[in-house]
């Protein structure tokens, strides 16, 4: 190829270069425009709602799907391992049908998540309907926070100190109030999921001052299995036993979240519910 | 203006011939695939893990709630947290996918993180000897011995560095399309993507939010990056023009540009920071609507630092160089 006499190069690069000059000035003048003076206008997004999937066995199906919501014991706090209960279960649930795709959807849990905010997120947030509508299981902790008030940020021991067990039951009717309205919300979110509620225990046994916690968590895991009832694809799987005896063997080093193996005797007991 | 027009073909022609564009063609053709590969990675974890980017999306405001919740977070950080996960919720309520992947997408978060570092970087190897090189290799005294009045040598070089500045732009986007949009598509060009978030504190005002397609958000985002690169061009000539030679040229304005990306990631406290110009010069954050580095930055007020630095780095250029005496 012969090169180019120094005036056609000269004048490529000049044409090129002033027609790019010239599309970045209108773009910065679009910019400009569009930040000084904007005007805001309603976008009008597709509504996108995923068909529910069909209900029935888990066993007759095709795949199945988990989303996750709720606190910091759905999140896994205190598995060093961080896969938490919901990753056993997804990892259980495959070994016991080996011939069905099991997926876990989402795990949407937050650390310190109390009822009222789930209650709210399930009222509005699309992205969180989205996610449960998509499944055909969904596990959920709620009302550990609400109970324990534990003020964010103050460690759980320390909480400890803080607890007030007269205040507990102070607290009870309001929580389950807030409870029934979640599973409310999530039955007309998605009505043929298999809704697994894992119910409280209480961290603090093994201190004999909060030993009678015990009672009042026991209370609210009889009045929220009575709200669970009324709903017959919901259940509710207890863990209070789990952490009475063994409470060394199975609490983390926080002192209030289980370990991996505390969530590994949680995710069992969801896998033997579900069918 | 009839001498003028030989001038800035010649300036114009000399950066051609010392090979500077081809270097950053090559940079370009060097980077973008690297990036483009990233990109490809984290689409296939995410297609592995995600039915769908929605699920992506809400997974990703839970973990930025995460984070917030810890007491180990500096409060600035949680603050553009909370901005990202207001802007984020708004995308899913609205049923857009914020990073789709292709390759238009992939252009436009590519320029934008390209505008603090990467283009003063591919500016400076163009502007950076303009007029210390010629000192160096002794050229200028050949230059100004020429009878044409010394202002307008140093307005031609001045043009032919606007026109490779431009190019670089412009080129960068090119290719970054051809090049991403290859392996991730090269659709992408009518997507919506919101602007016109307005911050206040760490919540995010949506009342003047709108959808402009992403083609146009494209050309003004590449806009505001040819603003912020010249106004690095302006600075780099007059360095070339005070400092003799290149390699410190070079240093002096590399030093700078990169203490602006350090100090704009620290200097939330330090708020006389922000008339420096290189905290400035992330422009398309502000059509992002991401937090500007320093509260109380808006973009009328980078604009107006930028043009005082470009003014005054102009003002000294012209008045050093057609005064200074040349020796050797």
């Amino acid at each position: 190829m012969r090169p180019l006499s120094s005036e056609n190069l000269w004048r490529i690069i000049g044409i090129s270069a002033v027609l790019s000059t010239l599309l970045l000035l209108a773009g910065f003048g679009f910019a400009v425009k569009d930040m000084l003076y904007p005007k805001g206008e309603v976008f009008e997004g597709r509504a996108n709602v995923p068909a529910l999937p069909a209900g029935g066995k888990l066993s007759e199906g095709k795949d199945i799907a988990i989303t996750a919501i709720g606190d910091s014991l759905t999140k896994g706090t205190g598995d060093a391992s961080g896969e938490g209960y919901v990753k056993q279960v997804v990892a259980l649930l495959k070994q016991k049908y080996p011939d069905t795709s099991v997926r876990l959807n989402n795990n949407l849990a937050v650390n310190g998540l109390k009822a009222d905010r789930l209650e709210q997120l399930l009222e509005t947030d699309k992205g969180y309907s989205f996610a449960l509508r998509q499944a055909n299981v969904i596990v959920f902790t709620i009302g550990g926070n609400d109970l324990f008030q534990i003020a964010s940020g103050t460690s759980p021991v320390k909480a400890a100190g803080e607890l007030n067990l007269n205040k507990l039951k102070a607290e009870l009717p309001k929580d389950l109030k807030r409870l029934a309205h979640v599973l409310k919300r999530l039955h007309a979110i998605n009505p043929n999921v298999q809704v697994v509620y894992v119910g409280l225990y209480n961290p603090f046994y093994d201190i004999p001052e909060y030993r009678g916690g015990s009672l009042q968590i026991q209370q609210w895991n009889e009045r929220a299995y009575a709200l669970l009832h009324q709903y017959p694809n919901m259940t509710m799987v207890p863990t209070f036993d789990l952490f009475e005896n063994a409470i060394g063997r199975y609490l983390s080093s926080d002192h209030f979240h289980p370990n991996h193996d505390g969530y590994a005797q949680i995710a069992a007991r969801i896998v033997q519910s579900l069918e | 203006m009839n001498r003028l027009l030989p001038l800035i073909q010649n300036e114009t022609l000399k950066i051609w011939k010392k090979k500077r564009f081809f270097v950053i063609v090559l940079v370009l053709l060097t980077l973008i695939p690297i990036f483009t590969y990233a990109q490809l990675r984290i689409t296939e974890t995410n297609k592995k893990n995600f039915k769908d980017w929605r699920n992506q999306l809400v997974q990703q405001i839970s973990e930025y709630q995460n984070t917030l919740s810890s007491d180990r977070i500096p409060d600035e950080w949680k603050r553009s947290r909370q901005i990202a996960v207001q802007q984020l919720q708004y995308y899913l309520d609205h049923d857009v996918n914020p990073n789709s992947p292709d390759g238009v997408t992939f252009t436009r978060i590519f320029l934008s993180n390209a505008v603090t570092l990467f283009f003063p970087l591919l500016v400076l190897a163009l502007a950076s000897d303009l007029v210390s090189g010629e000192r160096t290799s002794g050229t200028i005294k050949m230059l100004l011995t020429r009878p044409v009045r010394r202002w307008k040598i140093l307005f031609s070089k001045l043009v032919a560095l606007s026109l490779y500045v431009s190019l670089t732009v412009v080129v960068s986007a090119v290719l970054c399309y051809l090049i991403s949009g290859a392996l991730l598509g090269y659709n992408g060009w009518g997507m919506p993507v919101f602007t016109g978030f307005f911050i206040n504190g760490s919540s995010v005002e949506s009342g003047l939010v709108h959808a402009i397609p992403q083609w146009l958000y494209l050309l003004m985002e590449a806009g505001l990056i040819w603003v912020s690169a010249m106004t690095v061009a302006l600075l780099a000539l007059m360095v070339s023009v005070l400092v003799r030679s290149t390699a410190g040229s070079i240093v002096t304005m590399m030093a700078a540009v990169i203490s602006g990306t350090i100090l704009s990631s620290m200097a939330s406290s330090w708020h006389s920071a922000k008339f420096i110009f290189s905290v400035n010069l992330q422009l398309t954050d502000y059509l992002a609507g991401s937090p500007p580095p320093i509260t109380g930055m808006s973009l009328g007020f980078s604009l107006v630092i930028l043009a005082c630095w470009g003014i005054i780095s102009l003002v000294v250029s012209f008045s050093v160089f057609t005064r200074q005496d040349i020796l050797n």
